[in-house]
């Protein structure tokens, strides 16, 4: 890199202005947050209580676990879909680039516009997904996806997958596009059929991308309230309630902003814990890479 | 993307079977694309098709009467303006910040670089929803609720640290010879940054410019907590309330859809190579 003396200083000049508003919008509210859990409404200090007043009730339980299915479900299918879309476009076949926009229509759709078409899809009388179903006799009679509590989640789930699977496609192409075509040689002239060339070169190739791209993901679910919310707003009973959207509830609807702080510290805590072990698993991996 | 090496295909061998492709492709297209169709043409039926048993596939008789009411019965026009305001706001704010964050990292030494460089990208890894609660506070304190100013400052938190990774590694790819070249000539670094940075890293600009407007124009969770006068609401919001006020009226529903949309569609289709490609190469680079 480029350093002269007496650079020095432009350059934090330049950094500044980004750093404080970053600082102002992300470090002091994460501090206050803290502040906040551990007072009531009028600011006196008041310990634990905020905490054991929002651990107590079983939904926070619940909600924790919903969360939990809500991440891993999203992801795993997030990833598979992924992976296998990005090696069919790797292949070369008319209409590649097409198909490769085309793929991309759920990334670019709000989340907010996917949650209510998906709504309307899966809707019990007027709903296409039902008409399909029972048409072709998968279903003997119609189902309320988003009333009934079996299958609330896991519609819910099949909607993030649809939305964020393209954008796992897109970056695992760019990374399968840049392996080094002597790997594949080197593997014919051994007699590798096509199947030993994903699992053997490009699977192992691409596991760096897939690790940031499942960070990301991760990232993303645990923010992601706005096609829950839009849908269900965490019915029914509480089946769809994640946590993200059961602090909104506690802070906008309950009023109950220390007892939402205090579930935000909590969950900023679940969050970093995961986020850090993972950065730490998936570094301290033994590299085939570069 | 390159189209012409890629050794999985080259050498005479299909890979995967064609008709394995062909069936795949096609399933490809029908996922991604079928709600999308559906939503077009829901919001093109009568009230009368669109709640019928079973469901009828193309209208009998096309209307455009959901987009009547979309543009003239409902607070849509507005909801649309304030978005435009908003996103304009706030994708401009960053990418001013951006360019000279992004300038000074690329360019510069100085003590705390890799920590500052860091702090920037965890801010893209945090959990929002921990920080709804505090954020409203400081916003009331500043008389920002139900402001444009304070949306358009929230909206930092999602747009900034991603748009100066994005920056830095392409300012990052610039020659630094015709940099030092300007600074023999007497050039001031300011002049330089945009005189010279700038007009070379223009694909760069435009992936920037897209992704924070695309992701400041879908936004939900910021603007439900901060702008809950209809003066500031965004178009998420008049969508998601749109069912109550018409007690789910589906077809003006799915015209509001395709009105929310399509801007980001046209957006995307005029810049999406500049956009996969900023966004793959700042992630492959990391």
């Amino acid at each position: 890199m480029h350093s002269k003396a007496g650079l020095a200083n432009p350059g934090l000049l330049f950094v500044l202005p980004a750093l404080l508003v970053l600082a102002m919008l992300i470090a002091y509210p994460v501090a206050y947050t803290g502040v906040l859990s551990v007072t009531n409404d009028r600011g006196d200090f008041v310990g634990m209580s905020n905490f054991a007043a929002v651990l107590a009730p079983r939904v926070t339980t619940q909600a924790l676990w919903n969360t939990l299915w809500w991440v891993a479900g999203s992801i795993v299918c997030q990833v598979t879909l992924g992976v296998a879309t990005a090696i069919l476009l790797n292949q070369q076949f008319t209409g590649r680039a097409l198909l490769r926009s085309v793929t991309l229509i759920p990334w670019v759709i709000p989340s907010i516009v996917a949650a209510t078409t998906w709504a309307w899809m899966f809707h019990t009388e007027f709903g296409i997904i039902n008409h399909m179903l029972t048409g072709v006799g998968v279903l003997p009679e119609p189902i309320g996806w988003l009333t009934r509590g079996t299958t609330v989640l896991p519609a819910m789930i099949a909607i993030n997958v649809w939305k964020l699977f393209p954008f796992v496609a897109i970056m695992v192409l760019a990374g399968l596009q840049s392996i080094p075509g002597e790997l594949y040689e080197a593997a014919r002239m051994d007699g590798a059929s096509y199947w030993d060339e994903i699992r053997h070169i490009m699977l192992p190739q691409i596991r760096p991308v897939i690790a940031a791209v499942t960070l990301l993901l991760v990232i993303w679910a645990l923010n992601a309230i706005t096609i829950i919310y839009a849908i269900t707003k965490g019915g029914p009973a509480n089946r769809t309630l994640i946590t993200p959207i059961q602090i909104f509830r506690l802070a906008f609807e309950n009023v109950e902003f220390n007892q939402a702080a205090a579930l935000s510290v909590l969950f900023f805590a679940v969050v970093m814990v995961i986020v850090f072990t993972y950065i730490k698993v998936v570094a301290s991996q033994p590299g085939e890479v570069q | 993307m390159s189209e012409a090496v890629n050794p999985s295909q080259g050498v005479g061998r299909a890979g995967l079977g064609g008709p394995l492709i062909a069936i795949s492709a096609l399933l490809l297209v029908a996922v991604c694309l079928f709600p999308f169709l559906w939503m077009g043409l829901s919001s093109i039926k009568e009230l009368k098709e669109l709640y019928t048993i079973p469901p009828r596939w193309w209208p009998d008789h096309p209307t455009l009467a959901n987009y009547h009411k979309v543009f003239f019965e409902s607070r849509i026009p507005r909801y649309f303006l304030n978005s435009i305001v908003i996103s304009v706001g706030s994708t401009g704010l960053a990418l001013a910040l951006a360019i000279f964050a992004a300038n000074g990292f690329a360019r510069f030494n100085f003590r705390g670089k890799a920590f500052w460089q860091s702090c920037v990208l965890i801010g893209q890894l945090l959990p929002t929803a921990a920080i709804i609660v505090p954020l409203f506070v400081t916003l009331r304190v500043l008389g920002l609720v139900n402001t444009y100013w304070g949306l358009i400052l929230v909206y930092m938190i999602i747009t900034l640290p991603l748009s100066v990774w994005m920056l830095t590694s392409y300012f990052k790819a610039i020659p630094i010879e015709l940099e030092e070249a300007a600074i023999v000539d007497g050039a001031s670094r300011v002049g330089i940054l945009f005189r010279i940075t700038l007009p070379l890293s223009k694909p760069g600009i435009i992936a920037v410019l897209v992704y924070a407007f695309i992701t400041t124009w879908n936004e939900f969770i910021f603007a439900l907590c901060f702008a809950t006068d209809s003066t500031v609401k965004t178009l998420p919001i008049g969508l998601a309330e749109f069912s109550t006020e018409f007690n789910t009226d589906w077809g003006a529903v799915m015209a509001a859809s395709m009105v929310m949309t399509i801007p980001i569609a046209l957006l995307f289709i005029l810049f999406q190579k500049h956009f996969i490609g900023g966004l793959t190469s700042g992630a492959t680079k990391g």
